[in-house]
Formats: C-alpha cells, structure tokens, sequence
C-alpha cells in the first residue's frame, strides 16, 4: 500500500469545502445535443472552404459548445482551429475588427486551446498572429476575462 | 528580430500582463500558512484560474499558471539538436544553482520544460511588475541568443582547433 | 596554448635545476614523483650511493602493449639515447617502475635534458617506428614487379593501448600507414562535444586548402575494417568512436618528420580532450556573465530604492531633515 501519510483524505469529505473545477461551472449553460453541433461543424467547414471566412468566424464566435463533454469540444475545435488557419494574414486584422467584445472573448479562449494542443501548436505562427490582432484591437481585456471565465470551450 | 517571434513575444507579454494580479492569500487548509496555491496540490480549484498556453511552435512554448496569489511561468526553449539540447540544461541547470539572487525562479522546472518562474505576490508587491514582465521576456530572447551563440561559438572553436592541428602536418 | 608540446616540462625543469645545482658543486637530493597524460609517472631521484648521479624512471600504461608491437622494444628506446653521454639504461628498472635511465649529472649535456623528457613519447614512438620500417619493406615490394604478388599487401596490425579504455591501432600497407584512435567518452556532454570537435578535424582538411596535405582524417561508430582483427570478436559499444588517420609517405620521408608526426598523433587525444575542457570553461564563464546581466535586469525591477534615495534627500528650507 502506498504511504498513508499522502492519502489526500480532504477529497473524500463531502464538507471539506474543497471545490473541483466542475463545481465552478456556471449553473443554466445553454445544453446542447449532438445533432446540433455536427450541423454547426459542418456549415463551418462549408464556410472555410468556400473562403466566407468572415460567416465561419461568426459561427466560430457565436455560442460556442460550453457544456459538452470533452470529445465533442475537440471534435468541434479541429473544424475552428481548421478555419482558423486557413485564413490568410492580411485578413485578419480585418475579421477581428468586425466582433463584437463577447465574440472576441470566445476567440480567445480558441485561441489559448489552440497553442495548448498539438495540432494547434504546429500552427502556432498563425495562432499567434492572430492573438497580436486581437490584442492590438482591445488589450489586455480578453485575456483577463480569459482568466477568469470559468466556461470552458 | 524575426518576424514571429514578435507575435510570440507580444502574445506572452499580454498573457502575463493579465496574470501578474496577485493578492495576499492566506491558506484555506492550514492555519498561519501562505503558501503559493499554484504549487499546492489538490487546492480548492476556485483558486487557480484557466492556465495560458502561449506556443510558438512544438518547440518553443511557455506556459502561465495563474493562481489567487501566484503564478507559475513555464519556458520551454527551443532545442533544435543535441547540442542544443545540452546547452540549455547546462545554461538552465546554471541559473536554476543561483536561484537565490533570482527570487521569482523556481529550483526545478516542471515536466516537460526547460525553466519555470514562480512570482508570488510578495515579488509583485516588491517590484514594478511592468519591469518583471519585461524581465521574463528579455529573459526569453536572451536566452535564445545565447545558446545559438554559445552553438556557433563550439563550432567557431572545433574548427580552429581542427585546422590548428593538421596544420601540424603541413610539411 | 593551442598546442600542446610533446616535452615534459616539469622533468626538463627538475633535470635543468639538478644540473645547475651540480654545476655549482652542491648537487640536490632529489625524489620528485611527475606526471604525464594517460597514466603516465616519471620518477625521478638520486641513486642511493652518489647524489651526482639520477634515476629517471617511468611507468606508463602503454608499456605492456608496446612489448607485444614486435622485437627490439629496449634496444629501440637505447638508441634513442645512446649518443648522449652520461645517460645509461639500467639492467634492472626501479621498482614500481617500467623502464629506468641512469643520468650521469657530470656528463649531462643540456640538449639531453630535452630527450630525457621525451621519454613517453619515445615508448610510444617504438610501435610507429615499426610501422614506418614495415611500409618501406611493403613499398619495396610493390615497385618490384617480380615480387609482386599483386595483391595490396598490408602490413601487421600494431595495437597501443595508452588508457583503460582507449587504444591506438597502427597498420602499415603500401601506400600508406593507418592510425586509429579507439576512443571512448565516460561524460554525456563530452560526447556531444567530442562529435562536433571530431566532425570538424573530418572537414578541416576539405575546407581549408591552405591544410590539403595533412593526413586524412575519417570518423566513425562502428570499428574500421583495418582493425577488423582484433575488434570483430568484441562486443560493440555505441559509445565507442573510432578516428581514422591516414598517412601518406610525405608525412613521414624523413625522420625529422617522423619524430614529428609521432608526437602530434601521440598527444592527439590530450589535445583534443583539452580543448573541450576549453569550450566548457568558456561556456561557464559566459554563463556567469549572463546570470549577472540577468540580475541586473531583474533588479531594475525592483521598487523603493530608488524611492529611498530620494526621500535621504529631501530637506526642509532650514536644511534639516525631513521627518515623517
């Protein structure tokens, strides 16, 4: 048996009032089924791959999938990180202008995942350039309520 | 400097900016304790907030875990071959004995990085946080600099030396 | 220092200070302990019965292999200092010790002091003297057509082990003599420096023209097929590197310039150890400068002494001291 003196016993007390990250989850998010989110990937590849890049970013940006489980948020981020890098540089400073401060917040938060999973870092270049434009548009603000945004996407 | 690693730079600089927001926090479990609650485990999860993953690219990435009194900076430098890859140990094995005098550098990196920070909010009541945000990104393009120019200076060197001993030759 | 010299200078300085001491009339007492590269000792001291006469002795790991390179070992190493007065071989070495030379301190002349130091590359030299003799033997052999068989012939492998772990190989053929270097890195960062050090000597001589006619130089893992004799039957270790160098006729016409090759390849290793030594040193050195420029920066950072400066300056109109 391993050292009794680690047993974290906290973490079987129910009062210990100790709090797990789903506990902080806001109350009443907006579920969502399946079916919804396969149509909404698949109306954001259309979108990427005819180039209305500006329809996909508002897709992107537009109630993100907050309370599904974790395989259908990668699911979905691979179709944003897909049209996310598809958009060439000098538009981008162009789409970031059109969000409005709720939308960019969502951008964001793609954003940070993006440069935490593999995929994403491989195109970090263009993550980053992205995140400048954001960034020059509004400051420091998206990220602060990044930080403390506790829906996850 | 080169073209992205500007946006690097910036991206990082914002993501600390808005991390750098440290308050004085006593602990919730232990009396008379104040610890930085980044580095307890199993700490209540309303204390630490969505950590930041700034990447680059596979190589080069660093990661900011903020907390309600600290954050933890996590670098992780490029290491592009073997030399590379035994420069930055030494250089951050180097830094990392000389702790002390760097106040906000952790002894040990965490997994997967090659340095890391921990800034409680005792520096950031001590120091221009401004000035300490712009004391990791100097860090981060120094560091940089000076392991290529470490590389080229052992290159520069091999070659001297190679060509001075068969010169030896030369009858 | 970018080179290495070939003498010791600790033995030339003691023999130097021995000599002049003598010359004054009051010879020293001497028993001084010296070292040289690769486990190499030289002793040197006074007889028992007469303080004007010195024992120079030497113990060297690659004495034992040296013996087995071929007949004449003793009688090669005498020759060397046969034409200076006053330096006899003892029959029987000094105890502890390999090989042992009697110096007549009466008879010295200064120019032997030079060759007394050289003693360890004289030991190593016998093996590449041999070489040398057998490559003009082979050589020989090729311009005759009615001797020649047609084959390359090649000549015998000659092995020096001078460390634990590391040797030289030596193979005359026709053309050319082959040394080897077997190396072997005990340090993780050595090794990493060791191969750019290593992949440069293999460049050098194609980049630069002004060094076309030094010796070849190769690099590689796996043993080469000259030392295929003796390392075929041995596990192979993938930390082992082997250095090839390849000798033309040039490098070794004459025996000014086969005394001189000798030396360098002789002290190979050490040079090459000694200037990774060097690499790191400097690396520290730069380290230590960057971790104060870091400090500085960090320090910069810092707030309430430059705060403190100027509030120690601030005064009332009298003069006095502000109070808070």
């Amino acid at each position: 048996m391993e050292d009794w003196r680690r047993i974290d016993i906290d973490a079987f007390d129910p009062d210990s009032g100790r709090l797990v990250p789903e506990d902080l989850a806001p109350p009443n998010l907006k579920s969502v089924n399946a079916g919804e989110i396969e149509s909404k990937i698949s109306q954001l590849r259309s979108a990427a791959t005819s180039g209305d890049f500006a329809t996909a970013l508002q897709l992107v940006t537009n109630e993100p999938p907050y309370s599904a489980d974790e395989v259908t948020k990668s699911r979905y981020f691979e179709a944003v990180l897909s049209a996310l890098t598809q958009v060439r540089q000098a538009e981008i400073a162009n789409l970031v202008k059109q969000l409005s401060p709720a939308q960019t917040d969502v951008l964001i938060k793609y954003l940070y995942k993006g440069m935490s999973v593999p995929e994403g870092q491989k195109q970090g270049g263009i993550l980053l350039s992205w995140f400048e434009k954001v960034t020059q548009n509004t400051g420091v603000a998206p990220v602060v309520r990044y930080l403390s945004d506790r829906r996850t996407v | 400097m080169s073209q992205s690693l500007r946006p690097y730079l910036t991206a990082v600089r914002y993501s600390l900016q808005a991390a750098l927001n440290l308050t004085n926090f006593s602990s919730q479990v232990v009396e008379r304790h104040n610890r930085p609650e980044v580095e307890v485990p199993n700490t209540s999860a309303e204390l630490l907030l969505q950590p930041m993953h700034v990447s680059r690219n596979e190589h080069e990435q660093v990661l900011i875990e903020p907390s309600v009194n600290s954050v933890r900076v996590s670098i992780k430098v490029k290491q592009a071959d073997e030399i590379e890859q035994i420069l930055v140990h030494k250089f951050t094995r180097f830094l990392e004995q000389r702790a002390e005098s760097f106040y906000v550098l952790r002894r040990v990196p965490i997994e997967g990085f090659s340095i890391s920070f921990l800034i409680t909010n005792k520096h950031t009541e001590s120091m221009n946080t401004e000035k300490l945000v712009d004391f990791i990104i100097e860090f981060m393009e120094e560091v940089d600099k000076e392991i290529s120019e470490m590389k080229l200076f052992l290159n520069a060197r091999a070659r001297f030396v190679a060509e001075a001993y068969l010169g030896e030759f030369v009858y | 220092m970018l080179h290495l010299r070939p003498e010791n200078l600790l033995v030339q300085k003691t023999l130097t200070e021995a000599w002049n001491a003598n010359e004054n009339g009051a010879p020293l007492s001497l028993d001084r302990v010296i070292s040289d590269f690769d486990y190499t000792t030289l002793h040197v001291s006074n007889t028992p019965e007469n303080k004007t006469v010195l024992w120079l002795s030497i113990k060297t790991k690659v004495w034992q292999s040296a013996l087995k390179c071929g007949n004449g070992f003793l009688e090669h190493l005498e020759s060397k200092y046969s034409n200076f007065p006053g330096i006899t071989p003892t029959q029987q070495p000094e105890q502890g010790y390999d090989y042992t030379l009697q110096v007549d301190l009466a008879q010295l002349q200064p120019e032997a002091m030079v060759q007394l130091s050289l003693l360890k590359i004289h030991v190593m030299s016998f093996a590449f003297q041999l070489a040398f003799q057998e490559f003009s033997v082979l050589s020989q052999q090729t311009q005759d057509p009615s001797s020649f068989s047609g084959s390359n012939d090649t000549g015998v492998l000659r092995h020096l082990q001078y460390r634990d772990d590391e040797s030289i190989y030596i193979k005359p053929s026709n053309d050319r003599v082959t040394v080897i270097f077997e190396t072997f890195f005990q340090d993780e960062t050595d090794k990493v420096f060791g191969k750019v050090f290593l992949q440069e000597f293999v460049d050098a001589r194609k980049r630069n023209r002004s060094i076309q006619s030094a010796p070849q130089v190769l690099f590689s893992h796996e043993p080469p097929l000259e030392t295929a004799s003796v390392t075929s039957n041995r596990r192979t270790d993938k930390d082992r590197r082997f250095i090839t160098f390849v000798l033309f006729p040039r490098h070794f016409q004459t025996p000014e310039l086969q005394f001189s090759s000798v030396c360098h390849l002789a002290l190979f290793r050490n040079y090459f150890h000694y200037h990774i030594k060097c690499s790191k040193a400097y690396m520290h050195s730069r380290m230590r400068y960057r971790v104060d420029s870091f400090i500085k920066v960090l320090n910069r950072a810092k707030v309430g002494e430059t705060d403190e400066s100027e509030q120690q300056t601030r005064r009332t109109i009298t003069g006095r001291k502000m109070v808070y």
